[in-house]
């Protein structure tokens, strides 16, 4: 049969597909440990060594290449990143819990929402600046108008998220609660909340890491430079030489994110392991 | 019965939505149609007044940086396409079709998803070591002796603009052609092989038409985000390569907001035409 052929060239195939989507990081990575403070960001490596890691956390002595202004910048955006991850999740479930109910213009309303996704930053950025700028007259911050572009953005994620998961709920719990006379808000704490905790877990962490990876919509929203989100203070860098340090930057932040990733599969874990002990609690009563 | 008695108190739950609807429309369609109103505005050198006018639009349409970098965003948006689709739909075919156990699916797909765990924009400059005069893939093509002289077109071109976005949006395009795929009933496969189908029939009869709708997802989601890019237009074609997302922030850099609106109505107007295509293509609601 074909497939006997066919599925070792595309088994092959998709190790050349993989070695595309990772080449460049093997790269970025092998560079970083490039010598310092005149190795360029190029091949080949003159000295491997650990200045520009060490140069990040400002422990060289200075040189003519500026260290990286992403200590306050990091800050800013780890703020940001949980001002949205907090606010579009509450949204998100909110949202996703009335359209447990059929109501009138949900269709549109669904499409409202899931636009968010659509719009490209560019020009939700530049109608919010435009915004504040030119109608309101406000100064644009991080904390206000960024803020309010990245839970936009952020939002719909986390309102689809929390649907799959809703539509896969039994709501017959909740209206055991009810008959019981508990009230609908002591029943959301009480019983759905801890069922939809997974979900809402995934809400969180779909938001985090897109507010804080979020560029466009920053550059235009957030003002000037002591507004600076660390995707600003990188791209900050592209216009002028690039220097080995912001690839060892790079490396930092790809472990970072697995360090969150790490953390979400650890708190999934345990929740899942909790849902299941419940469960087989309920088994033996 | 006890949806009768219950659903009284669910009749509340319909303010819930409130919130997210007020967010979105302040901060999603006012933001939207402020782009509309204000590419209208007279723009002088420093100022910009709310009296209307159509001479942002008359500029824009007599400039040939601007109709030129409306061009080269459908070119390259078209080329992307044409590229991520072409690399990822056999990876979609292998993940999601012929590998069988649903764990080496599950981790083929999270080996494509790890490499957005790092900084967008460090994604994108990774691609200059890799494709400089002195970058990896011509020391690498030097040391196998397929080229004497290094590829200077790699970089700061239209072409490593192209392979940077190919790289960067592919995954979008192997995911849901990947789900679709991994939907189809292997039985109506089956059975077109026991009628005696070859591969190349059971293919163009029953497999691509069955993945459409996984392409089409996969094509709106890399138009979306192609047609909006400026970052890597602007770091990997040392601003020779101008998309309208480009002009749109060197126009707001120097303060001209007309004429940013002006570009940003015509990428809305570009994108909601696009959009409207795919979706004439593939009733998504249906389909899902």
């Amino acid at each position: 049969m074909e497939s006997r052929v066919l599925k070792p060239i595309l088994a092959v195939y998709v190790a050349a597909f993989i070695l595309f989507l990772y080449g460049p990081f093997f790269v970025l990575g092998i560079l970083s440990f490039q010598q310092g403070p005149d190795g360029g960001p190029q091949f080949p490596i003159i000295e491997w060594s650990l200045y520009w890691y060490k140069q990040i956390f400002g422990l060289t002595p200075p040189s003519r290449i500026a260290p990286l202004p992403v200590g306050e910048a990091l800050i800013r955006s780890l703020v940001l990143a949980f001002m949205t991850m907090v606010t579009s999740t509450v949204l998100g479930v909110m949202s996703a819990q009335a359209f447990r109910r059929k109501f009138r213009g949900s269709t549109v309303v669904f499409y409202l929402i899931v636009l968010g996704m659509m719009v490209p930053g560019v020009l939700t950025g530049l109608g919010t600046s435009l915004l504040a700028n030119n109608v309101i007259g406000i100064t644009r911050h991080w904390y206000t108008t960024a803020f309010a572009t990245h839970v936009a953005y952020t939002y719909p994620f986390a309102f689809l998220v929390m649907l799959a998961i809703l539509n896969r709920f039994d709501g017959s719990v909740e209206e055991a609660a009810w008959s019981l006379g508990v009230n609908p808000w002591t029943t959301f704490r009480k019983v759905t909340f801890p069922l939809i905790f997974p979900g809402v877990l995934s809400a969180m962490l779909f938001a985090f890491t897109l507010s804080l990876d979020e560029f466009p919509r920053s550059l235009f929203a957030a003002g000037g430079t002591e507004d600076q989100t660390l995707p600003l203070a990188i791209y900050g860098t592209f216009s002028v030489e690039i220097h080995p340090n912001i690839f060892a930057f790079g490396v930092l932040t790809t472990l970072f994110s697995f360090a969150l990733l790490s953390v979400y599969g650890v708190l999934m874990g345990l929740s899942v392991r909790r849902a299941r002990k419940l469960a087989m609690q309920e088994d033996i009563a | 019965m006890s949806d009768a008695t219950v659903a009284p108190k669910r009749q509340g739950s319909s303010w819930l939505i409130l919130p997210g609807i007020i967010w979105m429309a302040l901060f999603m369609v006012v933001p939207i149609l402020m782009i509309c109103y204000v590419s209208f505005w007279t723009q002088t050198t420093f100022n910009i007044s709310s009296t209307p006018t159509l001479a942002s639009w008359k500029q824009f349409f007599s400039s040939d940086t601007y109709t030129g970098a409306l061009w080269t965003t459908v070119r390259i948006w078209l080329i992307v396409l044409a590229t991520t689709f072409a690399i990822g739909y056999p990876t979609a075919l292998f993940v999601g079709l012929f590998v069988k156990s649903k764990t080496l699916s599950t981790v083929l797909l999270v080996i494509c998803v790890i490499p957005f765990w790092t900084s967008f924009l460090i994604r994108v400059l990774a691609w200059r070591p890799m494709l400089g005069k002195e970058g990896a893939i011509n020391i690498i093509l030097m040391k196998m002796h397929i080229i004497s002289q290094p590829i200077e077109v790699l970089l700061f071109t239209e072409l490593s603009v192209i392979i940077g976005m190919s790289q960067i949006y592919c995954v979008f395009m192997v995911g849901p052609i990947a789900f679709m795929l991994g939907r189809i009933d292997r039985n109506i496969i089956e059975a077109a092989r026991d009628l005696g189908a070859g591969f190349g029939r059971i293919f163009w009869k029953i497999i691509f038409p069955l993945s459409l709708p996984g392409v089409v997802v996969g094509a709106i989601f890399v138009s979306v985000m192609v047609l909006g890019e400026f970052a890597t237009s602007g770091a990997l074609s040392g601003r020779k390569v101008n998309l309208l997302g480009n002009i749109i922030v060197t126009q707001v850099g120097s303060l001209k907001w007309a004429m940013a609106s002006v570009t940003g109505v015509i990428l809305t107007v570009v994108m909601g035409m696009v959009i409207a295509v795919f979706l004439r293509i593939v009733d998504l609601k249906q389909e899902l």
